[in-house]
């Protein structure tokens, strides 16, 4: 009778995944077709894995799974460890008003359009009028071209995707935080446990779960970059694409000037099978630490 | 997004003849309807562009299907493919192989036709078929032989060329005259590329506050500027890496396949220009990233020169520039003036198609044959309706009614795809030289002899997606004299080009070319 109930609440999660996650996979096909409208998806000629050669031939599959991965690994990473620090301190805050504030202010970048931080930043950094280069000269510096060095860029973006992502990230564990038993923390005050003492013995510990479900998670979507992002900051600049480029920037490049359904499609599998291996490899991993807290 | 707007801002720019501007996506209509006698039927045609929103489009819609419905019976609808990221949603509506859209405007060298032909979205055009519903434009195309340049290679008219509108869409440097006469420049009159080095220099010095030329984003004007006007290398269209089109032939040599990114050293010297101008700040530093309205800088008086097609200098640059900045002279130089090396429009840079889906393609033909050569039709559709949005001056100009302003009240119904010289007037806004500047390039120019060569690109595409992100990581970067070694960077791109396949697909090139050399005999 219960399970019925809750069976039906999933209906409209499982729906949405059948439309747009299950139902289109056999279109994966097109991948390895030389696509035309009159013979459609599975009439079209097969051709094999050449939609998948450019990426070789490029030169670039090597840059671009680097970059990618690299990128997403200092996301993962650093932003985890500032997501916990962040709901760690915000559960310290005694002031019920000053941790509204805070909360809601971390919370504010996430709603900003990456279009409008890409602006921001240009206006920022740019050489001729950015800011921080009218600073420079103010105080009697010399500008420095930052859109044209390629080193700067992977903290520039670190930094953007933190500000914008640590607030909501948070999020989570706070809510976490607050669903650990209280009786732990009585007990622990009545032994006498300093602040630093109830944080290493009680909450880290019982936010590991939660820390390795979201890592699981994350590491699925570790060929995929945040697009939007870097599309903005970087766009067209081609003097950073040495330490910018990701694979789907590449990619809108190439199919946009294109308009290659199939290569896109190629580029596509390849990124899912690639996150799919590491989800399967992370989680056997976990398993045998230990099987609770593997996701499947 | 931002950068789409600007492409959008850019494409309209581009295609946007004349006055016609914005327009969004209608509807399309259920193409339901009897035969002759019954309930006219409804054609949807697919334009590119904003779709308006002034309701002028649908008043002189109203009036057209009047006389649509009694020649024809038949009304005419427009489904727009606005500019906001057009180039994706043009080829995926024709994908989605849906019934809901008959005319189809399309261009072999921006709309992606022969692609779309040969994946099977045009219906084939009989010449028995056009000949009953399209009687007056198939005898015109067919006087002048003009069918040979829609036809595949299996013999069929995939679409009707727009072959007898005359256009000069070849670009060039728009520049002002006052700057140049004061730069010491003769008349004013710029006549070589190199040339501009002069006159940037003189903008840098004596007008502070503007950019000698304000240049935004990814593009390769001052390389294919230098190169069109120092080799005799003419690009050939049917083939692109990306947005570079990588291979040439000359006019000493047109049987050869050859490119001129790799070789000869005039890329070198184009590069070495750029980056000397770099140095002495002709564009912003960040020019790359930089995505701002340059043409309204030029107008502002904040950009020494801007680049586009003859046609958007004649039909709204001179009028624009020289009303905002009184006494600036604006002139053109185009690329190629100096040793004749440019082309006149090819005959498909719009083009009419039928889509295979269409469930009346013959009523379909009706109404393209009625809006290309009736007076009337095309009037309205061209120019909307007399007095509200056109007046036509005593002297026969062009002109618009009092209070009319283009920026709102445009009728955007875009016909790209059919316009006709003898039902052209001259505009009031046109400038004044139009005439002569056209003669000027008339007659040098040169016919793009290559309009029905076919190139199969299946074997090679992998390799052009390739070369395209080589290009794309290096001709901006040479474009805005990025490079403190171009030599070096050069030597680079072309190691990268020659792994990415560059031979092979040079060859399969070149024996497309010699098939078809063959074939013409």
């Amino acid at each position: 009778m219960d399970s019925k109930v809750l069976l039906l609440m999933c209906l409209p999660a499982v729906a949405f995944f059948v439309v747009f996650n299950y139902a289109p996979l056999p279109g994966i096909w097109i991948a390895f077709t030389n696509f035309n409208y009159r013979d459609g998806i599975f009439g079209s000629p097969f051709v094999g894995l050449q939609n998948f050669e450019f990426l070789i031939r490029s030169g670039q599959l090597w840059l671009l799974t680097r970059n990618t991965i690299l990128y997403n690994l200092a996301f993962i990473v650093l932003g985890n460890i500032l997501q916990i620090s962040l709901a760690i301190m915000l559960n310290e805050i005694r002031m019920k008003y000053f941790k509204k504030v805070a909360q809601t202010l971390m919370f504010l970048p996430y709603f900003i359009s990456v279009v409008l931080i890409g602006v921001i930043a240009f206006n920022l950094l740019n050489y001729d009028t950015g800011a921080l280069n009218a600073l420079i000269v103010q105080t009697g510096g010399d500008p420095i071209k930052i859109y044209s060095i390629a080193g700067a860029w992977p903290f520039i973006i670190v930094l953007v995707h933190l500000w914008q992502s640590t607030g909501y990230g948070s999020i989570v564990y706070f809510a976490a935080i607050m669903g650990i038993d209280k009786s732990l923390f009585e007990a622990a005050a009545i032994d006498g446990a300093s602040a630093w003492q109830r944080i290493r013995y009680i909450i880290l510990p019982s936010l590991k779960p939660t820390f390795i479900i979201l890592l699981l998670f994350s590491l699925g979507g570790i060929m995929h970059g945040n697009f939007g992002l870097f599309w903005n900051l970087v766009g067209n600049n081609a003097t950073l694409y040495q330490t910018t480029d990701i694979i789907e920037t590449a990619v809108y490049r190439m199919v946009m000037s294109q308009n290659n359904f199939t290569t896109s499609t190629a580029v596509g599998l390849y990124q899912s099978i690639f996150g799919f291996t590491l989800v399967m490899l992370a989680n056997w991993f976990v398993r045998r630490m230990n099987k609770d807290y593997a996701l499947f | 997004m931002r950068r789409r707007t600007v492409k959008a801002a850019a494409a309209v720019a581009a295609f946007g003849m004349s006055v016609a501007a914005l327009a969004a996506c209608s509807g399309g209509g259920d193409g339901g309807g009897g035969g002759e006698g019954g309930a006219p039927t409804e054609i949807t045609m697919l334009v590119l562009g904003d779709k308006p929103t002034n309701g002028r489009l649908e008043a002189m819609l109203e009036q057209l299907n009047e006389r649509l419905i009694e020649q024809a019976n038949a009304t005419l609808d427009l489904y727009y493919i606005e500019w906001a990221d057009w180039q994706t949603q043009y080829n995926v509506q024709l994908l989605s192989g849906d019934d809901n859209v008959d005319l189809i405007t399309t261009a072999t060298d921006w709309l992606f036709a022969w692609e779309n032909a040969e994946k099977g979205a045009f219906l084939p055009l009989s010449p028995e078929m056009l000949q009953e519903f399209a009687p007056q434009t198939w005898e015109q195309v067919d006087s002048e032989g003009h069918w040979e340049v829609t036809k595949l290679d299996d013999g069929e008219i995939y679409f009707i060329p727009e072959d007898n509108f005359t256009q000069w869409t070849n670009h060039g440097f728009f520049y002002r005259g006052d700057w140049a006469t004061q730069a010491g420049f003769p008349d004013g009159e710029i006549t070589e590329f190199e040339d501009f080095t002069t006159y940037f220099q003189w903008v840098k010095d004596n007008v502070p506050d503007a950019y000698p030329w304000d240049v935004a984003g990814a593009n390769e004007a001052a390389l294919t500027g230098y190169l069109q006007g120092h080799t005799d290398l003419q690009t050939l269209q049917q083939v692109s890496a990306g947005n570079y089109y990588p291979f040439h032939t000359s006019e000493s040599d047109p049987d050869t396949v050859t490119s001129w990114y790799m070789e000869g050293d005039e890329l070198l010297e184009a590069a070495e220009l750029a980056q000397e101008w770099n140095e002495m700040g002709v564009w912003r530093e960040d020019a790359l990233n930089y995505d701002g309205d340059t043409r309204e800088q030029l107008y502002a008086g904040l950009s020494g020169v801007d680049q586009h097609h003859t046609q958007t200098f004649t039909g709204g640059v001179y009028d624009n520039l020289s009303t905002k900045q009184p006494g600036s002279d604006p002139r053109f130089f185009y690329w190629g003036q100096e040793n004749g090396n440019y082309f006149r429009d090819i005959l498909t840079h719009g083009a009419m198609a039928v889509s295979a889906n269409s469930s009346n393609p013959e009523k379909a033909l009706e109404v393209y044959e009625l809006i290309r050569n009736d007076e009337e039709c095309y009037r309205l559709l061209n120019f909307g309706i007399e007095g509200t949005d056109y007046i036509v001056t005593d002297d026969g100009f062009l002109d618009f009614p009092e209070g009319y302003d283009s920026s709102t009240d445009s009728l955007g119904a875009n016909f790209w795809g059919g316009r006709m010289d003898e039902f052209e007037l001259p505009r009031v806004t046109d400038a004044p030289n139009k005439q002569e500047l056209f003669d000027q390039l008339d007659a040098d120019a040169k016919d793009y002899p290559y309009s029905t060569l076919l190139i199969n690109k299946d074997p090679i595409d992998p390799i052009l997606a390739a070369m395209g992100s080589v290009f794309s990581e290096y001709i901006p970067q040479l474009q805005y004299g990025k490079f403190a070694d171009p030599e070096a960077a050069i030597a680079e791109m072309r190691q990268k080009l020659l792994d990415a396949g560059y031979e092979d697909a040079l060859a399969s090139v070149q024996a497309d070319l010699d098939a078809w050399a063959q074939n013409q005999g």
